[in-house]
């Protein structure tokens, strides 16, 4: 019988009721937590904007940096110019083989990337299994996560003396190198962009296509894939943006000749990106100087460039999003 | 009609397998040869200069062993290095030269050690002259007939009891040696010999290590031979065959040709040593299957030369660890903010603009900003926005005071670099774990009572967690791969390990870039190079695979199976 009464005393009803607490806040209370709310606000919102803090001093050191160069020498210096010698005396600072260089290798990489991406991702939304896809999108994956470094170690220890041996050329060093490997790497980013917006175009435009009688390649090429061309569109954006910024394999592959492909068509000519430009110099440039500052110009314009392409592919992202909602909506 | 259709179908289709088929084999043939290649830099055939490099520059094994391994090894080479003693005689005229005046002076030694008296010694010694000058001469001439009558002028002193049974003894013994020399070399070759010999040499000791009698050399890596038998292989091809390069058909390429040492040395005592090499080589090395281990830990010795590649993977540690203390919470804060924020506020707006940007910037761009901002201003301190006039009033300069560090790089400013380049990674990832944790969830710790702030710290972010976790281990692969972003601010080629994280490092990803691209060290060390790149791939893969098997099992727990 004294058993029960403790166990009955300790239950948490019990408890509450011999709480002494009063069940309304006092206005003191009322206004602490109040306070105490508003300031835990404040803080969640001050780490939040360190995204946006980050981004506006990128933006403001790198270009408070070049802009000692473009007031000395002008931005035309830098886009027109066609001679880059910076350690030269009287030096000269034109940019327009290495900008011609990053276009000439993330060109190759699209033109390789774009089809073969696209492909792959309407294969991975239409026609293989959920088994096959399940296996396929990690494996993707992991070709987005081995480091640049690696392509470019592979590009040079392997590529380039099979290159130079079997097909002969005089580097293997050269922009074909580097645009087959930029290839490989933003592909897993058109891959898995595309074939998101390809998986949102919905069922009912596929199935309507095949019960007018079409075959599977006719709705993948002419229903779906224009219906989802947005994000297809946002997808190859974002392979170039890949493929523009990126370091490593161009500075380790592509032979850094700052000169412009002449013939135009000569794949094995060596070129010179803004980015291996940038890497290769300014380790070993004084600080402060006019190569420097003109090396953050380089950054600055690669920089303002991404942003560009971001802002495009970010509104054809968007687009191709409300169009989709709209369609499942309705 | 609609066979074509039907065949253009099976096409697209064949066309689109093919696709994968290709990515899945850019995996394969991009990771196999790294990752086979560089496994040999922690299991391969070490030899008996291995262990001995392993027992001087590690203090490792067995000195016992290694002792009794060493004469044996000591025994196998004997014959070789005989023969080739035996021919330098009628060769290298100056150092048998140098030879036979060296043991004129040890007669000396030796006699006055014996206590015999000045004048005698004198005597003694102007006979023993006439058998040295008689020897000298016989080296230095390249007649033969004159060599011969110079060396019988010589054999002339030969039992004289004065000379028997000390150290003058030798020069008898090199008349017989030199005679036989005569007999076998050309001696009016003896220049082109020499060349070629000289090459041996060099060869012969990069198999088996420096020669006996040569002084020991300054540098580590010329103190041992082949330490590993993949080495070995390319260095006897280069004691065995010399390359020539010749004009290929049509006159512009150069071919090179691969011509026997032997050939040149036809007839001589030398030419047996080639088949020595070649036969006893094992028993001369002594290779034996090693695991290496320590590869991953080991500080690199004489420029990568030996060692391992233990600072590079300390250094990428380091960078990571840092980035990802900085970021994890920036990130996961962010991320709580933006999953319950509502979309069509301006500031959310912005702030996903911001966070795309970010995910945007080139690396080398990070690289950049990583210099001029933590680099040369956050971390030093200094002047924000440098003095300016409005209005013919002067405001600023606005300072910053900075942590007082110098404006070198270090590991510090490399993470916090990094930091930023994974904050976007770290941001979507989590989100993407919050958003998928069902609304019940929280609902149902609101109703009990709970704050907002209590929902998400108990019940909203152990659910979520999983799926945070993979977005940290997966902006952890991303910034242990990076390598522009630490060019400028945190990394060196060779350098001390770092005694704190103000200071410099080396680091896995911009290591390997250095030993593919040196022109000096890289080709003589491939394993080295593979072993390098391998151990930063595999440390991503581990860390890739890792997160998507979190992942998969994170999503099957949320679907409730």
């Amino acid at each position: 019988m004294g058993r029960r009464m403790t166990q009955l005393n300790d239950h948490p009803a019990a408890s509450i009721a011999r709480a002494s607490r009063a069940l309304t806040l006092t206005p003191g209370q009322d206004l602490a937590g109040y306070i105490l709310s508003l300031a835990g606000r404040m803080v969640v919102l001050t780490i939040t904007s360190t995204s946006i803090l980050s981004i506006l001093l990128i933006f403001y050191f790198v270009i408070r940096e070049s802009l000692p160069f473009l007031s000395e020498w002008g931005a035309g210096e830098l886009i027109v110019g066609r001679e880059w010698y910076p350690t030269a005396r009287p030096a000269s600072f034109g940019g327009l083989p290495l900008i011609v260089g990053s276009l000439y290798v993330t060109g190759i990489a699209i033109l390789i990337a774009g089809p073969l991406g696209i492909l792959a991702a309407a294969l991975l939304s239409d026609i293989v299994s959920f088994r096959v896809r399940q296996w396929a999108k990690p494996i993707i994956e992991l070709l987005a996560a081995i480091p640049s470094v690696a392509y470019g170690f592979f590009a040079i220890l392997l590529v380039a003396p099979w290159l130079q041996e079997t097909l002969g050329m005089d580097s293997g060093r050269n922009a074909l190198n580097a645009g087959v490997m930029l290839a490989i790497m933003a592909l897993p980013t058109i891959v898995s962009i595309s074939e998101d917006s390809l998986t949102a175009v919905g069922r009912e435009l596929r199935e309507a296509s095949y019960g007018l009688g079409a075959t599977r390649a006719e709705t993948v090429l002419k229903v779906v894939i224009p219906a989802g061309r947005g994000g297809i569109i946002a997808a190859v954006i974002l392979g170039i943006m890949r493929a523009i910024g990126e370091t490593m394999v161009v500075w380790m592959a592509a032979g850094n000749a700052a000169a412009i492909p002449s013939p135009w068509y000569d794949l094995s000519s060596s070129v010179r990106t803004m980015t291996a430009t940038i890497a290769a110099e300014m380790g070993e440039t004084p600080r402060h100087t006019d190569h420097y500052y003109a090396l953050f110009a380089i950054g600055a314009l690669l920089l303002g460039f991404t942003f560009v392409l971001n802002m495009v592919s970010d509104y054809f992202l968007g687009r191709s999003r409300r169009t989709g909602r709209a369609k499942v909506g309705k | 009609m609609s066979r074509l259709r039907h065949a253009s179908d099976r096409a697209f289709t064949i066309v689109a397998y093919g696709s994968i088929f290709l990515m899945v084999a850019a995996l394969g043939i991009i990771l196999g040869p790294m990752i086979l290649r560089g496994s040999t830099a922690v299991i391969f055939r070490g030899t008996v200069e291995w262990r001995r490099m392993q027992l001087e520059r590690f203090e490792r094994g067995d000195p016992e062993r290694l002792r009794e391994e060493l004469e044996a090894v000591t025994a196998a080479r004997a014959p070789l290095y005989a023969k080739l003693e035996e021919f330098q005689q009628g060769l290298d005229a100056e150092r048998q030269i140098a030879a036979a005046r060296r043991i004129f002076r040890e007669y000396r030694d030796e006699m006055q050690a014996r206590g015999l008296e000045r004048q005698t010694i004198a005597q003694y010694r102007r006979d023993l002259r006439q058998v040295r000058d008689a020897l000298t001469a016989a080296y230095e001439t390249q007649d033969a007939v004159e060599a011969l009558a110079h060396l019988d002028a010589a054999d002339a002193w030969r039992g004289d009891e004065r000379f028997m049974g000390t150290v003058a003894e030798e020069y008898f013994r090199r008349v017989d040696a030199y005679r036989q020399v005569v007999r076998s070399v050309d001696l009016e070759r003896r220049e082109v010999y020499l060349e070629d010999l000289n090459e041996v040499r060099e060869a012969l000791a990069q198999l088996l290590g420096p020669l006996p009698g040569d002084p020991p050399p300054a540098l580590p890596m010329n103190q041992y031979g082949a330490t590993r038998w993949d080495q070995a292989e390319p260095a006897l091809q280069r004691l065995l065959y010399r390359v020539e390069w010749e004009p290929a058909d049509n006159g512009e390429m150069l071919v090179q040709r691969l011509v026997p040492r032997r050939k040149a040395f036809e007839g001589t005592v030398l030419a047996g040593l080639f088949d020595v090499v070649e036969q006893d080589i094992t028993s001369m090395l002594n290779p034996r299957w090693t695991f290496y281990p320590q590869f991953f830990t080991d500080p690199t010795r004489s420029n990568h030369f030996f060692g391992g590649i233990g600072d590079e993977v300390l250094g990428t540690l380091l960078l990571t660890l840092v980035c990802m203390l900085i970021a994890t919470p920036l990130g996961i804060v962010s991320a709580a903010y933006l999953a319950e924020a509502r979309e069509d506020h301006l500031f959310v707006r912005v702030l996903r603009t911001c966070i795309n940007s970010l995910a945007g910037v080139p690396s080398i761009v990070f690289g950049l900003f990583g210099l001029a901002f933590f680099v040369l201003w956050f971390l030093p301190g200094g002047a924000l926005i440098p003095r300016f006039e409005v209005a013919g009033r002067a405001f600023g300069p606005v300072n910053w005071p900075g942590f007082g560090l110098s404006r070198e790089s270090s590991i510090l400013a490399g993470g916090l670099t990094l930091a930023v380049l994974v904050l976007p990674v770290i941001i979507r990832a989590s989100e993407e774990a919050i958003r998928a944790v069902p609304q019940t969830y929280k609902e149902a710790s609101l109703a009990l009572g709970a704050g907002r702030l209590r929902a998400f710290v108990t019940v909203i972010l152990p659910a979520a967690l999983p799926g945070i976790l993979t977005g940290i281990i997966l902006s952890l692969s991303r910034a242990a791969g990076e390598t522009a972003p630490i060019l400028f601010t945190a990394v060196f080629a060779i350098g001390p390990r770092p005694g704190s994280v103000t200071q410099p490092t080396a680091a896995l990803s911009y290591g390997s870039f250095m030993i593919a691209t040196a022109d000096n060290i890289g080709p003589m060390v491939p394993h080295k190079q593979y072993g390098m790149i391998m151990t930063l791939i595999l440390l991503v893969l581990v860390l890739n695979v890792l997160a998507i098997l979190l992942r998969s099992r994170a999503a099957r727990k949320l679907r409730g199976q």
